[in-house]
């Protein structure tokens, strides 16, 4: 018995999810790696207290955002894939928007990026995107109203005008 | 749901399979082992501070390991293309300068590439339930590393100047790894050579990376290399040499006397370096043959630094060159040794001498 083995099981259960939040953040498979790999670096020093009574996704969750931020205002370059973003050859309506959406995201500043990731990927309410961020609500209603903005110049088909509306 | 919401889902389905548990694990032992560090030099700075007050000129050095070169955070082996290596070494454990327990829960497998980069190899397993050294193996030409992975449960092969990496398929239990197990790699990295357990009954598996197919090893014999299509292979006290084509199959020659130490096969396709067993502290070497298992010659070697042992034989640099690995005072050094004339010269430096914690190119 190891004393990871608690931190390898959670690791094992929700990397893959973990991971495609931290790859909607970055837009970069190695990048995302190595931000899921740095936040899990941490989240294993704190695992005891975690596995004790904390909820380890959720601190996991907002580390992994937080670090997103903080590696955004080092001017963590974010490096585009050359390659495709799939081998498939029918560039049907899904695959455009992904390939729009990919470009659209990287001209959104960090946190405006990390709101549509929470709101719209994660589906976390207002609420508790701003306890994630650490912000207030408003805040959280701002920054959505002009991430939402942004998207809709970028890429108008993507974003229902109804959208913010619902989402507020 | 919206053209967001399911762009956003299709673009997350690409995020690629991870598997960071270890390597986690791995990056949160180096960080502490880092602060460790500093801390350390921290102390031992205010002590130097202290000698200094009360006797100046005095020169206070740590013993041990070189904290700058043992302890100091490394970055991990990239993917892809990093270029041959020329070693891998275990980091050893940490002993608490007050408490002097010892911690080797920050213990990994480290590689230094022909360039001089180290890097840290977190997915390589180091300790097992019952191996507290995990070996791993590089080819003689420093082109292939294996390891075992836990997460995969099986040998990882990686070719660190092509950048492709190969997981057998043949999966290995962890607990089957016991005490003192072995690895041995052939040069095109498609055969493995696996030992549960060096000298004891256990038998081995040759195992083909590329179509998982087996080859059982009796336990008796143990492995020292797979070289042109055979894996050679030694079964001490008696002792008896086996150059078991990886298909399987050959037969055992015997030599006449107790020998250790075999390097792996000479270019010539026929002999072998060992050291008798009765001359362990002679500084020679034995030329056997090993079609006939006739002893070709002895050789004593010249030019090795006084107070020095022979830790081992390796590979064959040329016809006549064959390396020989020495320890003494000064640490670990590789000699090339030229068995027409017995004179050795130094091949290359291993680092703090720590037996068993080195592994060089197609020494298993």
């Amino acid at each position: 018995m190891d004393r990871h083995d608690g931190f390898r099981e959670f690791v094992l259960a929700r990397q893959q999810s973990l991971m495609r939040t931290a790859y909607l953040l970055t837009g970069d498979a190695h990048l995302a790696e190595d931000l899921l790999q740095s936040v899990l670096a941490k989240v294993v020093g704190h695992w005891p207290k975690l596995s004790k009574g904390g909820n380890p996704e959720a601190y996991t969750r907002k580390a992994l955002v937080n670090q997103y931020i903080a590696w955004k205002r080092r001017s963590r370059p974010e490096l585009p894939s050359a390659d495709p973003p799939d081998s498939g050859m029918s560039y049907d309506d899904a695959t455009l928007d992904r390939i729009v959406l990919r470009r659209v995201l990287a001209k959104l500043t960090c946190k405006q990026r990390a709101m549509i990731v929470l709101r719209f990927w994660e589906d976390l309410t207002e609420a508790q995107t701003a306890e994630v961020l650490g912000c207030s609500i408003g805040n959280v209603k701002s920054q959505t109203h002009h991430a939402l903005a942004r998207l809709r110049m970028l890429a108008p088909e993507l974003v229902d005008v109804r959208m913010e509306e619902v989402t507020r | 749901m919206t053209r967001l919401r399911s762009a956003l889902a299709g673009l997350a389905e690409e995020a690629p399979l991870v598997s960071l548990a270890d390597a986690a694990i791995a990056g949160h032992r180096r960080r502490r082992r880092t602060r460790l560090a500093l801390t350390g030099v921290a102390a031992v700075t205010t002590a130097a501070a202290l000698v200094v007050t009360v006797a100046a000129g005095a020169v206070v050095l740590p013993r041990g390991a070189d904290p700058a070169t043992e302890a100091a955070a490394v970055p991990d082996l990239p993917d892809g293309k990093v270029g041959a290596i020329s070693r891998a070494y275990l980091t050893p454990c940490e002993v608490g300068k007050k408490t002097k327990r010892v911690d080797c829960g920050a213990v990994e497998w480290r590689v230094v590439t022909r360039s001089g980069r180290t890097y840290g190899v977190p997915q390589a397993l180091t300790s097992s339930r019952d191996d507290p050294r995990v070996p791993v193996a590089i080819s003689r030409d420093g082109r292939m590393l294996a390891y075992y992975s836990r997460a995969a449960q099986a040998h990882v092969v990686r070719d660190l100047v092509g950048g492709a990496e190969v997981t057998s398929p043949v999966k290995v239990e962890e607990d089957r790894i016991g005490a003192g197990s072995m690895l041995a790699l052939s040069d095109d990295g498609r055969y493995l050579a696996f030992d549960p357990r060096e000298g004891s009954k256990e038998p081995g598996l040759l195992v083909d990376v590329r179509t998982g197919r087996t080859v059982s090893i009796p336990g008796r014999y143990e492995v020292i290399s797979i070289k042109d299509g055979a894996a050679e292979l030694i079964r001490y006290r008696k002792t008896d040499l086996w150059l078991m084509p990886v298909t399987g199959g050959g037969k055992p020659v015997r030599f006449d006397g107790t020998f250790i130490m075999f390097s792996e096969i000479a270019p010539d396709g026929r002999t072998v370096a060992a050291v008798e067993f009765a001359e362990l502290n002679k500084r020679r070497l034995t030329l056997l043959d090993v079609k006939t298992g006739r002893t070709l010659r002895k050789v004593s070697i010249g030019g090795l630094p006084k107070g020095s042992g022979i830790d081992g034989t390796g590979i064959w640099l040329s016809r006549k060159e064959v390396t020989v690995v020495v320890s003494g005072r000064s640490g670990g050094h590789s000699y090339a040794l030229d068995v027409t004339t017995g004179k050795a010269r130094r091949w290359a430096d291993l680092g703090p001498a720590r037996k068993h914690a080195t592994v060089l190119p197609g020494v298993s």
